[in-house]
């Protein structure tokens, strides 16, 4: 049977189409990651909290909103690269960002942050003051930053947050809780103490002090225009960027988990390290059942004896422990894992294969071929490799839903490669957090159900090839 | 058994012109060691002292029916098995303590032919890939002059045109072409040997004179010695120069083709030619002679002359005594103790002749 003709099996089967689109769909997503994902995305994103440090924590996807009802608002992200206006004053300059925030009510957003990243200056360094002009005509003056100044005996021009970003936490940062108890006193006579308001500095910009409950704010919808006024030096002088970022309480496509990192990120790059677990391990075992059950079958005799003895004990080794027993050893490595899957994934089928060469060895196919004088070599792997390869591609489907399913089991004990990220992993810092018990459901669910999505494409897939290997269920079409 | 390292000269029996048989198999035994619960092993003796000769561009035929040893022996003559006892010599050359290399060299001027052409034809390749796979294991020519080799050999079997034949796989073939692949395979590194264990009895009665005429043409044309193995008598009549009857692992009878059927001396040669059909309609009311009993089981032979139990003409000694080849009339071997004059003592049968349900026609051994 050529491939062609295996191919059409398959696809005539129910279970075989949707098992071939399902494989279609993970190795489009695994190409797409592939190409557009650092392959160190696992050290230098993924485990990097400076990256997500500007996302809200355990916040729902967005699309939650659609049916939730309860005014999330969405997260927002001003970033600007050049001043809006710029003004000589004095020997330096003025330069200010705006930024304008329509604000349509619901939940008050969850946090606000500044960063600068990129300063140049060659004799004072800039400073930085943030105001805000809400909807009612109020303005706060929320935080004035001075970026550091020369060290002594530095040489200028002096370069400051070139790789890190200097980053405000407004929602923590004293200079603003002070600035917004003394805004709530003077506009609203409401005297707060510094304590009560701690963590609340983005409920006071967007909102107004309810009545009855001191502590608590109304949401106050409109246009909030936030203005960035950088006082530099020198007109010389440079800054690379600014951005200010007002807390969601939903994020993105998948959500973000307690440390704010974007889920769908995290997921996407779990596909072809699924993939290529599952298709490696898978492949590898094969070929080594596969091998040495052709030549435990043919060769027979001692050869026989001792493959069959070895692959007895072999598959009698238990394979979680020992490969919890081995990365405790060896280290947390995903190639490890790979590899001892491999090493204990090949005893199951070379007893199968012997079995199968010892019957087709009997026959007269074999006669025929020895009588040709042809060597043992090129019967074992030119004429029997072939009459079983059938079954051998139907076997390798069969187990790579295993070796994935593995995978997520030893990175949900804790024991995943930290450098890269995988669906089991994502899983188990789920449940390590406690995200079940408090029902962050978008965390938990979606990885469990691609790790079931994925092991179910490769068991449709052989459902669909069982036709193939056993002609008997083939369908007269 | 310990096998010498190099094959020994074999002394070949020396035909009438002081020239080397091509093939000639001495004494050959053949013993399979069956597992009978824990500890009993069961010996059968698919094959009992079989000798037989075969000249440069003879055809020999073995007859028998199943379980007599004929397909073992064409696996001891091809290699495929080595014989417990006993030599088969090729060209004065031991094959059966042959080392693989030397075994190889055979292989290149024997060739088999198989009974089943569905299994015995790998079905992942295709009919071209197939015949030239004996050029490519014997590096045979370069890959042009395979090919050129291989269109000659499907012609030859008239599997034409080539051109169409050649990309196909097997199961897209009927039996009787696949079995003239087969042929073309055997045919394609020119042989001086062919050995063809059943070629027609898996193959349709439509195709079978087809194939039996194709080989005999080849045989001729090539001057190919053909060892023809089968349990039709009649196909065996019409192919072969030379005939072996083979009952339970021994050759009972030996001759040239027309004087054993003319004149069977073995009365299990005898019994074999009155199970032939003739299609006849003044046959339709008369009881066909037929043979009572079963053949008994190899592993454990019945004692003196193995055809005894069911032999109609048995009497006192045939029990014990084992006979031997003899030559009863010129170039004409029977193994059976009639031909002996040993026929004084009582019978050990009731079975007369004609008296249990055997024709009337049964000639008396003459």
């Amino acid at each position: 049977m050529n491939p062609r003709d295996i191919a059409r099996v398959v696809l005539s089967t129910g279970s075989g189409r949707v098992g071939a689109v399902f494989l279609a769909a993970l190795a489009l997503v695994s190409l797409f990651v592939l190409v557009r994902f650092p392959l160190d995305f696992g050290s230098t994103r993924w485990n990097n909290p400076a990256v997500w440090a500007d996302n809200p924590k355990a916040a729902a996807p967005a699309w939650t909103r659609l049916w939730a009802g309860d005014g999330a608002v969405g997260h927002a992200v001003f970033e600007a690269a050049q001043p809006s206006t710029r003004g000589l004053l004095g020997e330096g300059e003025q330069r200010d960002y705006v930024f304008t925030y329509d604000y349509t009510g619901g939940k008050l957003p969850t946090f606000m942050a500044l960063a600068v990243s990129d300063v140049r200056f060659t004799s004072r360094p800039p400073v930085l003051t943030l105001a805000v002009r809400r909807p009612d005509g109020r303005v706060l003056t929320l935080s004035q930053t001075v970026v550091r100044g020369p060290r002594p005996g530095e040489p200028p021009p002096y370069l400051r947050h070139q790789d890190a970003p200097l980053r405000i936490s407004l929602s923590g940062d004293p200079e603003a809780l002070a600035s917004v108890k003394e805004f709530l006193a003077q506009e609203y006579r409401v005297n707060l103490a510094a304590e009560a308001l701690q963590g609340k500095v983005a409920d006071a910009v967007f909102g107004a002090p309810s009545e009855g409950s001191p502590g608590q704010f109304q949401p106050l919808p409109g246009v909030y225009v936030f203005t960035l006024q950088e006082v530099a030096g020198s007109p010389s002088d440079a800054t690379g960027s600014v951005k200010l970022v007002l807390g969601g309480s939903v994020y993105g496509v998948m959500g973000t988990d307690a440390l704010g990192r974007d889920l769908a990120l995290g997921l996407l790059f779990g596909f072809p390290v699924a993939l290529a677990i599952g298709i490696a391990t898978s492949l590898f075992a094969t070929a080594i059942g596969a091998a040495l059950g052709i030549l435990s079958g043919y060769l027979a005799g001692k050869t026989d004896l001792a493959i069959q003895r070895l692959s007895d004990i072999w598959s009698n080794v238990p394979l979680l422990p020992i490969l919890i027993f081995l990365i405790f050893i060896l280290g947390q490595k995903l190639w490890l894992v790979v590899v001892i899957m491999i090493l204990f994934g090949w005893p199951g089928l070379t007893i199968v294969v012997r079995s199968m060469v010892l019957q087709i060895r009997s026959g007269q196919l074999v006669e025929a071929t020895q009588a040709l004088g042809a060597s043992k070599g090129r019967i074992m792997f030119r004429h029997l490799l072939f009459q079983i390869a059938p079954f051998l591609f139907a076997q390798m489907i069969f187990f790579t839903p295993g070796a994935i399913l593995a995978e997520a089991g030893l990175s949900f004990l804790g024991l995943g490669d930290p450098s890269i990220p995988t669906w089991g992993q994502i899983l188990e810092s789920g449940f390590r957090t406690g995200a079940v018990y408090v029902g962050y459901w978008w965390w938990v669910l979606p990885p469990g159900l691609l790790i079931v999505a994925t092991a179910m494409t490769f068991v449709l897939l052989t459902l669909g090839l069982e036709p193939v290997v056993n002609p008997r269920l083939r369908e007269n079409r | 058994m310990n096998a010498p390292a190099s094959p020994s000269p074999v002394p070949s029996p020396i035909k009438g012109e002081g020239q080397l048989a091509l093939l000639s198999v001495l004494d050959a035994s053949v013993v399979f060691t069956a597992r009978k619960g824990l500890f009993a092993a069961a010996r059968v003796r698919a094959l009992d002292g079989v000798s037989l000769h075969l000249d440069k561009g003879e055809s020999l035929s073995v007859v028998g029916e199943s379980g007599s040893g004929k397909t073992t022996l064409a696996r001891v003559v091809l290699g495929l098995q080595r014989p417990a006892q006993g030599q088969v010599a090729y060209e004065g050359k031991d094959i059966g303590r042959a080392s693989e290399g030397q075994l190889k060299e055979f292989r290149r001027r024997a060739q088999g032919i198989f009974q089943d052409p569905f299994s015995s034809l790998d079905p992942y390749m295709t009919v071209g890939q197939i015949v030239e796979e004996p050029l490519v294991i014997h590096h045979v020519g370069s890959p042009a002059q395979r090919v050129d080799k291989v269109r000659q050999a499907l012609e030859e079997v008239r599997l034409t045109p080539v051109s169409e034949i050649a990309p196909k796989f097997t199961h897209q073939l009927s039996g009787g072409q696949r079995q003239r692949v087969a042929i073309a395979r055997a045919l394609v590194l020119e042989p001086e040997l062919i050995v063809a264990d059943e070629p027609v009895s898996m193959v349709d009665a439509s195709s079978r004179a087809e194939i039996l005429y194709l080989m005999r043409e080849l045989q001729e044309r090539h001057g190919t010695a053909f060892l023809y193995i089968t349990h039709d008598i009649a196909t065996a009549y019409h192919f072969s120069q030379r005939i072996a009857v083979m009952y339970l692992g021994r050759i009972v009878e030996t001759g040239p083709t027309r004087q054993v059927i003319g004149n069977p001396l073995h009365p299990y040669t005898q019994a074999l030619l009155q199970a032939v059909p003739e299609p006849d309609p003044a046959n339709r009311f008369r009881r066909r002679g037929m043979l009572a009993g079963e053949p008994p089981s190899p592993a454990n032979p019945p004692a003196g002359c193995r055809f005894h139990p069911r032999c109609p003409y048995a009497f006192e000694g045939c029990d014990r005594d084992d006979p031997h080849l003899l030559e009863v009339t010129q170039g004409q071997e029977a193994a059976c103790r009639l031909w002996k004059g040993l026929t004084a003592g009582a019978r050990l049968t009731e079975r007369a002749p004609g008296s249990a349900g055997e024709g009337d026609d049964r000639k008396p051994p003459s």
